[in-house]
Parts: structure tokens; sequence; C-alpha cells
């Protein structure tokens, strides 16, 4: 083994200038993975976290299969009161409905809340452009989203109609513009839960309520115990609300792997290629490697031995470049008018991936020309044909 | 001691529907010891039946007997394992590997072998052959006669049993040739070397001890 590392080594030092390529090649495909996983992750990082944020509870609890709401609010959230490891709860009402300006009309969706409960476990009401926030016993007031706001031509101080799903309407003066970065900064209006709940007649009900822990880790533990002390069956953990928001990316998953696909195929067929054509160009040295005793399998390794020397260099390089790649792009993200910023995120695992990866593919591009390599025929190869 | 027997050793090659018959029954027998000269026309199968005997081909009939034992049908493991062991290349020309020195060169075979002091035996045979003084050329940075002599000093690492030769000094200037053929005759004398050596030349293959004529494909005289 040592007598084919020794000419692996030496062959591979005497052909840099061809084999520079290839070492680019790699750095490339491994940079490539790394920043564009890197972007991955920090797109759903970023969706993920917000959505933690300002729409998700620890544990959220939803109506049983059969109702539209969740009823005897009140005796529940006594209940969830007076379990130890709960740190805070917001019921929501969620609604249909549509708002009026002007001439203007847009379907909506109707978010009721508590401020004062709310903001013990979301900062969905701090993610406000302009104006300001709603505040507690504030029935005359909404915030709207900025993309509605933008559609109606509504600014702060604005008074525009709700129209409730019930029919009912009532004026509201717009308190603050809001802008979360998730899909609710479509067409939601916020309003407070006690107004809601008169003007849709739901006494005592609630679409969800937020439950806030002190240690997210309980929350299977108690996602159980709410259920039993509650009557509920559907209640969730944030773990399964991020699930749902996983899925939703997996497009852009499938678009990012495709790209690493492509790339690493590219990379591959190039790695392939060059040594392909060194051994070409090899074919009489083969022979008299072979000539002087040299095994089949023992000059296969020989290839493939330079073929991880060249992936082991451009591995590196290419973590280097993905890592510093990451690192400035997390540092100046590129703005991004939902995201507020877009940029990636670097964990260490993905070096470790992706070097994984990458060093498999280059072995199996090298896996063809090495096996030729070790097939020569002697007699063809040293009188050249 | 017999140390090369062939027995009615044949082989052809097709060349696209056409037989071409570059052995045509070869009987041979090459005691231990002894510097023979093959010669014969260009085309008439000399190289041929040095492939076969140093095993880097197979015969299409016939067999081959190195040391009594059959070595016709062994698998490539096996003849690979031979040739290091057994057996001492020389071709006409691009004998070397142009990314290792000269004592790269001649260390390789016997690092291939896992001999143990193969720096030292590198530098003796070296020394032996006169270049001595040439250890960390490049074969590009030496002449042809330089060459074939560092050849040679790769071909002796592992102590071959057979020195096989085809055409060493057909590439090179009368002088060098020369210095080639006193070097075989040399470790023939000195070392008892069994040297099997093709030559076109009338007064190098006079050198040897027997000169075995070939003429088309078979064995004249
Ligand atoms: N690989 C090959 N394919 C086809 N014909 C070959 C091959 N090698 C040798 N021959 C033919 O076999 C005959 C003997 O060749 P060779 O042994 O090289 O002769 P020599 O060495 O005596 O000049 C020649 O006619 C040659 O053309
Ligand atoms: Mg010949």
């Amino acid at each position: 083994m040592s007598s084919v590392f020794f000419y692996a080594r030496k062959d591979a030092k005497k052909n840099w200038k061809m084999f520079i390529f290839v070492i680019i090649a790699i750095a490339i495909s491994t940079a490539n993975i790394i920043i564009i996983n890197g972007f991955m992750d920090g797109l759903t990082n970023g969706f993920l976290e917000k959505t933690m944020d300002t729409s998700s509870g620890h544990i959220n609890i939803y109506p049983n299969e059969q109702d539209k709401y969740i009823e005897g609010l009140g005796i529940k959230e006594k209940k969830i009161e007076g379990m130890d490891e709960v740190a805070a709860y917001s019921p929501r009402i969620t609604a249909g409905g549509a708002l009026h300006y002007k001439e203007k009309f847009k379907t909506v969706k109707i978010l009721a809340l508590d401020p004062l409960k709310e903001n013990e476990v979301t900062i969905l009401l701090s993610k406000i452009d302009s104006g300001e926030t709603l505040a507690a016993n504030d029935r005359d007031g909404t915030l709207i989203s900025y993309r509605l706001a933008n559609d109606l031509k509504v600014k702060v101080g604005d008074e525009v109609t709700i129209v409730f799903e019930n029919g009912k309407t009532r004026l509201f003066k717009i308190r603050g513009i809001l802008h979360t970065g998730l899909a609710m900064d479509a067409n939601t209006v916020i309003i407070n839960f006690e107004e809601a709940a008169e003007q849709l007649n739901l006494y005592n009900k609630a679409s969800i309520i937020l439950v806030k822990l002190h240690d997210e880790a309980l929350s299977g533990e108690y996602k159980n115990k709410i259920s039993r002390e509650l009557g509920i069956q559907k209640i969730k953990e944030w773990k399964q609300e991020i699930e749902s928001v996983l899925s939703s990316f997996k497009t852009f998953r499938d678009i990012s792997n495709l790209i690493i696909g492509i790339g690493l195929f590219t990379g591959g067929v190039s790695v392939g290629i060059v040594l392909y054509i060194n051994i070409l160009h090899k074919r009489r040295q083969i022979g008299i490697l072979k000539a002087i005793g040299m095994k089949d399998l023992q000059i296969l390794f020989v290839y493939i031995l330079q073929a991880v020397f060249l992936g082991t260099i451009g591995i590196l390089i290419g973590d280097i470049l993905g890592y510093a790649g990451t690192k400035y792009l997390e540092a100046h993200p590129f703005p991004d008018p939902t995201l507020g910023s877009l940029g990636p995120r670097f964990h260490l695992f993905l070096i470790y991936d992706t070097s994984l990866v990458t060093m498999l593919i280059v072995i199996l591009a090298a896996a063809f020309p090495a096996i030729m390599a070790g097939r020569t025929n002697i007699i063809k190869a040293i009188w050249g044909e | 001691m017999e140390i090369i027997k062939t027995n009615n050793l044949k082989k052809s090659y097709m060349l696209g529907k056409v037989e071409v018959k570059a052995l045509n029954g070869v009987d041979t027998s090459i005691e231990q010891g002894e510097f023979v000269a093959i010669m014969g026309p260009s085309g008439c199968g000399k190289s041929t039946f040095l492939n076969l005997t140093g095993m880097l081909d197979i015969p299409t009939s016939g067999e081959i007997y190195i040391e009594g034992n059959d070595v016709t049908n062994m698998n490539s493991n096996k003849r690979a394992e031979y040739r290091l062991k057994y057996i001492g290349f020389i071709f006409q020309f691009f004998n070397l590997f142009n990314e290792l020195t000269v004592m790269e060169n001649v260390m390789f075979p016997m690092m291939l072998n896992k001999r143990p002091n193969y720096k030292e035996r590198a530098k003796e045979l070296l020394d032996l052959v006169g270049l001595g003084d040439r250890l960390n050329h490049l074969p590009s940075e030496i002449s042809g006669g330089q060459q074939q002599r560092v050849t040679i000093a790769r071909s002796l690492g592992n102590d071959p049993k057979i020195l096989l030769a085809d055409e060493p000094t057909g590439n090179l200037d009368t002088k060098s040739s020369i210095e080639i053929i006193e070097l075989f005759r040399k470790l023939n004398r000195e070392q008892g070397q069994t040297i099997v050596m093709v030559t076109h030349s009338p007064e190098i293959g006079g050198m040897a001890d027997r000169i075995i004529h070939f003429r088309d494909g078979t064995i004249g005289n």
C-alpha cells in the first residue's frame, strides 16, 4: 500500500497544473453547497423563528373536530392558569370579514386578541412599521397589515369599516401598520378580543389558545396533561407547528437540492474527465507499472487515491470559501421586502455533510477512469496503440 | 538447470478477420545462468516470445515452464506477482516513470515487493551501472544510454531469476550500446544472471553465450 501511495503522490505532484482545474471545480462545488444550504437554513430558520415569535405558543389548543370554536373558555383559562409550568396563555379569535375604506373593499382575516395576554406569549404586537400598537382595552382601534394598507391606500389615523362574517359592521381607527414577514402580512386586521366576541356573538369562546411554558421541553408532557384536563383532542406542540412551516418550504428545498445536484454533477464530471484524460496520457506508464509487477487493483487504488488527494485539497479550500462566504453574507444579508433581510446561517454540520458528500462524488467520479487504468492491456499500452 | 522451457508455444492475433500467427510452435530451453540472444528479421515473433515468457501476455496454445513450474495459465494477480519477484524487463525505450527520479525509479519495484533497505540497495545498483551521481535527476535529464542503465538497475532490484531485454540497445549509439552489453556480460559472469536479449545487431548478438534464430514465428538456424 505504501508504494501505491508513493506513486499516486508523485504522479499527482508532477501533474499539478492539470489537477488545479479539478481542485477548483471541487472547491467551487463544495463552497456552493455550503452557501446554498446556509441560505436555505437561514430562510427556513428566519420563517421558523418569526412563526414561533408571532404566531405560536409552545402548545396551541384548537377546537375539537366537530366544533368551530373552543367552548367554555373561562373555565379552560382558569385550568390552564392553574398549571405549574404554564407561564402565560393567550386566546385568539380568528374570523373572516371584509375591510371597507372609501370606495374600496377587501376581504380580510380578522384576528382578535387580548393585548395584555398576547404580549406575554408572542411579540406579534411589536411588529409595527408605523403608528402605535394596539393598547389593552382599546376596542376602537385596529392594526392592519402593511400590504393591506398599501392596497387600500390607508394610513395610521384613518378610519375603516370592518364587516364581520355575520354581516355586522363597525368603524375602527387604524392605530398602526403591522409587518411580520409572514403570510399574515397579506390581509390581516387585528382587533380587540372582547370587541370581536361581542360583534360575532361569541361568548366564552375562542378559535385558538396559545400557551407558553416555562420550559419548552415540557411541551410533550403538557400537551397530554392539557388534553386530559381540558377534554380537548386537538393540541399541537410547537414542533408540530414548525413541521407545517417546514413542509411549506419543500419546494424551495427541492429547487436548492436541484441546484446543488447540478453543481455536484458538473464537479464530478469534470473530475472524471480530467482523471480520464490523465490516464489516457499515462497509458504507457501504466503498462510499465504492470510489467514490473503492479496488480490491477493496486493501479486502481493509485488513481482512486489521487482523486482522494485532489478531493481533500479541493474540499478544504471549498470549506474555507464556503465558511467565509456564509459568514460574510450572514453579516451582510440581502435586504428582503418580506423577511426584512435574507442571509445564510452557518452551521458546522454543513461543513461535515458537504465534505462527506463531495468526497463521495469525487471517488465515484474517479471510479470509472481508475477501473479503466487497472484493466489496461499491458501489450497494447507498452507498444502504443 | 532449465530455467525457461516452452512447449509448442503459439500465439496468434486477430487483425480484423485475418489471423496473424506471431508464434507458430516454439520449443525452447534456456539454462539458468545463460546469456541468450534472440535474433531474426523484423516481425518474426521475437517480441511476442519475450512477452509470453515474461508473462506480459498469454499464449494461444502451448506451455511455458519457469524453473519447472507451469506458469501458462496463472491468473492476472499471480502473473503480476511473478513478474515482480522473478522477472526483470528492459524495453527498447520509455521504460522509466517520468514522475520519479532516477533513485525513485530504482526503488519502486522493491517498495512494491516490500523489500527492506530498498534505498541502500537502489544506491548500490545505481553505482553498479555507473550512475551513482545521478540519483536525483529525472529521466528527462539524462541521456538515452543512461536511461537504459537506470532501467537495468531497476530490473535488478528484486534479484530476478530472469532478465528479459527487448532490443535494449535499439535506440542507442554504438558507444552506449557497448556499455549496455558489457554491463549484461558483467552481470552474467559475476552474478550468474540469466539474460534473454532480443537484438538486431550481429555484433551484439555475438557477445551472448548462444543465439536463437527466429524465422516466421518458429525457431530456425
Ligand atoms: N498486438 C498485435 N496485434 C496484431 N498483430 C501483432 C500484435 N503484436 C504483434 N503482431 C504481429 O505479430 C508478428 C510478430 O510480431 P513481433 O513479435 O513484434 O515481431 P518482432 O519483435 O520479431 O519484430 C508481426 O507480424 C506483428 O505484426
Ligand atoms: Mg520486436
